[in-house]
């Protein structure tokens, strides 16, 4: 494998790349509003979009460009778009994202993993003066991010975008190496999520559903 | 061989057919058992053919079948024999009643036939990305069995089921990662070198520090398939609201696959960073599966629910055979996955015949199976004296061969806490179990159409238990050569 240096122009924008995605990972945790996490997690999407461009044009990879044109076009539009379409107009969600935490509680909480991930990747990594051991502690805390955002938000959608953010935190750490997985099965991870996506999407729509057929029933109840 | 193997993967799919094609839930299910038979009857071949001799390989390794990779094959295979088997009349009866709409019946054999070819094609694949991407795809089929009924519940267990276990397999697959990054020095450039023997083999060239890593977060995350606590809590919400020969497919076969892929990961944990650590890993979460399973059962309620913990538990034990390691470690650990995969396979199923008949999953609500309904009761009385670890059941046997693996590796603390934790969990599991037995029998109507369904619906029972039995008293030697070779395998 050849690794790309931290201070080529590519190594310096993945870099670039890696830290706006946690950040933005940050700004998923921290925002209140349903359709502000979303928006977040787009944009995410789209750095992320982005970082394998680079990674395509610094390893002459076809495949990666395929890849980014892939994660823009689903990650980084399609699913924010259904996700605010589908269900915060038609399902009625709540503009509110509840959270089960505080909000300082779980920033700092955050704050914590993120310095755990750099603790744990530092001494692991490969070495020093490649980009893979710039962003490899930076895609370990967005991998956490995503985790604590499905812990600590009560809403459905909102856990399932919590899986996707911890799947780009995968893929950022599978882009700066680029042979590690091959073409195949780097289509078929995008496959997974694509119909894990529908499926949760399907079983979200459905809960629901029962959800509100039983609080009619309720109203039926109750006359005279 | 090639062909061979394809096959098996694919032969599952049989029952997809069908339901696409529109057939209804007993024409389905004939095609499914059909297809199973098939594929469990290639895998034997593939295990006499393979005995000992190099492993299949091919396309870059992305299709690597080794005597381990057979095994596994052999057991998913039957399992997925006796669960299509026992769909046939299960599904038909619910069909029957107009519990599940043909759409519904169509949904439940195309996905299960879909679900049971991906198993299977994950057993064969040497590359480990491609393995995280099939046990995933894995994971979406079977919760659309999960929620298949639709009702609040068990759409509720499907989403916890789904969401759950796609963390879980994500957090594999950045263990994979970090494998792939401890492997810098090997300049893992081709296909080749992503795949499992080829690290197991370049071992020592790994980087030890982030294998570590590696292999804990590949136990985490694959250890959430397998239903080790604490990632454990989909488990038993989806075993009891998954349709009954589904929760026997999840219990008996996805459990195996993830800890498929957990072995393949320690051994070449083991090769690098020596014993200790991946044992320390082992037993802890072993024992902390144990220890939840066993006290989970004390509640009484559902009892799919009582059969999911005993899951739990059981997964505990051959976590905890595999951190004893050694040959006869291995062996029990091996030999155990068999027979818990027999036992509660069996389980399921006779708990799909008693809901059938009872209507309810309540176990309060059941008694006096033994007189109302002999056959299904004894299989499941059976059944349960069986996977608690009684003779002259097979998994007396393994569990016998694990505590004198603990025994052997040193510190006897280990093993005499295992056996008391197999005491402590006999106690609220045969509770339960025999007050469904006995007791007062009510009249029950059949939920059957003929004669010819009650047959089909008792035919995986007796073969399931009749295996159970042969297994316990004597361990062919085909067998023998087959898990010995697997344990070479591992190293």
């Amino acid at each position: 494998v050849e690794s790309l240096s931290a201070t080529s122009v590519a190594g310096v924008l993945l870099d670039l790349s890696g830290v706006l995605i946690l950040l933005l990972a940050f700004a998923c945790l921290a925002s209140k509003l349903f359709n502000r996490y979303v928006v977040y997690y787009g944009a995410q999407s789209v750095v992320l979009s982005f970082a394998a461009g680079t990674a395509a044009v610094a390893f002459h990879s076809a495949e990666l460009w395929i890849l980014a044109a892939l994660t823009l076009a689903v990650k980084g539009i399609a699913i924010p778009v259904a996700a605010r379409r589908v269900l915060v107009t038609r399902l009625a969600l709540k503009r509110d994202a509840a959270m089960s935490t505080g909000l300082s509680t779980s920033l700092i909480a955050g704050g914590a993993l993120t310095a755990f991930a750099y603790l744990v990747t530092r001494p692991a990594l490969l070495p020093h003066g490649t980009v893979a051991a710039a962003v490899v502690p930076l895609s370990t805390a967005v991998i956490l991010l995503g985790a604590l955002s499905m812990v600590v938000r009560r809403h459905t959608v909102a856990q399932l975008i919590g899986w996707l953010i911890v799947e780009n935190g995968v893929f950022l750490g599978a882009i700066t190496l680029v042979a590690t997985f091959p073409f195949i099965v780097e289509a078929g991870i995008f496959l997974d999520i694509v119909a894990g996506v529908l499926i949760m999407v399907v079983f979200v729509s459905g809960l629901t559903r029962q959800l509100a057929e039983a609080s009619a029933a309720e109203l039926r109840e109750l006359r005279g | 061989m090639t062909g061979l193997a394809i096959l098996i993967a694919l032969s599952p799919l049989t029952g997809s057919a069908a339901a696409l094609a529109g057939a209804r839930a007993r024409l389905a299910g004939a095609a499914q058992a059909a297809g199973a038979a098939a594929a469990l009857g290639c895998s034997l071949a593939l295990l006499v053919i393979l005995d000992g001799h190099a492993p299949l390989l091919a396309w870059d390794g992305f299709l690597d079948v080794d005597s381990l990779g057979g095994f596994f094959l052999m057991t998913v295979a039957g399992v997925t024999l006796l669960a299509s088997i026992g769909s046939i009349s299960y599904v038909a009866a619910q069909e029957d009643s107009g519990e599940l709409s043909r759409f519904q019946v169509r949904l439940y054999f195309t996905f299960f036939g879909i679900f049971a070819s991906l198993m299977l094609a994950a057993l064969e694949t040497g590359n480990l990305g491609l393995l995280f991407v099939l046990v995933e795809a894995s994971t979406l089929a079977s919760a659309a069995l999960v929620g298949l009924e639709g009702r609040a519940r068990s759409l509720e267990a499907a989403w916890k089921y789904v969401i759950i276990s796609s963390l879980g397999v994500t957090i594999a697959l950045a263990g994979t990662l970090f494998l792939f990054y401890s492997g810098s020095a090997l300049h893992l450039g081709s296909n080749l070198g992503l795949t499992w023997p080829y690290l197991l083999a370049h071992a020592t060239a790994l980087a030890p520090q982030s294998l570590r890593l590696a292999f804990l977060l590949a136990v985490v995350g694959y250890g959430t398939k397998v239903g080790l606590a604490p990632m454990h809590t989909w488990l038993p919400d989806a075993h009891a609201e998954a349709p009954s020969p589904a929760s026997a497919m999840l219990s008996a076969a996805l459990l195996n696959v993830g800890m498929y892929a957990i072995i393949r990961f320690l051994a070449i944990a083991q090769a690098r960073l020596g014993g200790t650590y991946p044992r320390a890993v082992l037993l802890s979460f072993g024992f902390a599966s144990i220890v939840v399973g066993a006290l989970f059962m004390v509640r009484r309620g559902n009892f799919k629910r009582l059969f999911a913990y005993s899951s739990v538990e059981q997964m505990g034990i051959i976590t905890v055979a595999l951190g004893f390691g050694g040959t006869l470690g291995l062996y029990g650990a091996l030999l155990q996955m068999l027979n818990h995969a027999l036992a509660k396979a069996v389980l399921f199923l006779s708990s799909g015949d008693v809901a059938l008949r009872y209507k309810t999953r309540e176990a309060g609500q059941v008694s006096g199976l033994l007189t109302a309904v002999p056959v299904t009761g004894a299989a499941l009385l059976l059944a349960s004296f069986a996977v608690l670890g009684s003779p002259p059941f097979g998994l007396f046997l393994s569990e016998l061969t694990i505590v004198r693996a603990g025994f052997a590796h040193g510190s006897p603390v280990f093993p005499l806490l295992l056996l008391a934790l197999l005491g402590l969990a006999f106690v609220p599991f045969a509770r339960t179990t025999t007050g469904m037995l006995t007791g007062n029998a009510p009249q029950l109507a059949s939920p059957y159409r003929d004669r010819s369904a009650v047959a089909v619906t008792a035919a995986p029972l007796i073969l399931g238990l009749a295996a159970l039995l042969v297994l316990g008293l004597w361990i062919p030697a085909g067998l023998d050569t087959a898990l010995r070779h697997s344990i070479a395998v591992i190293g």
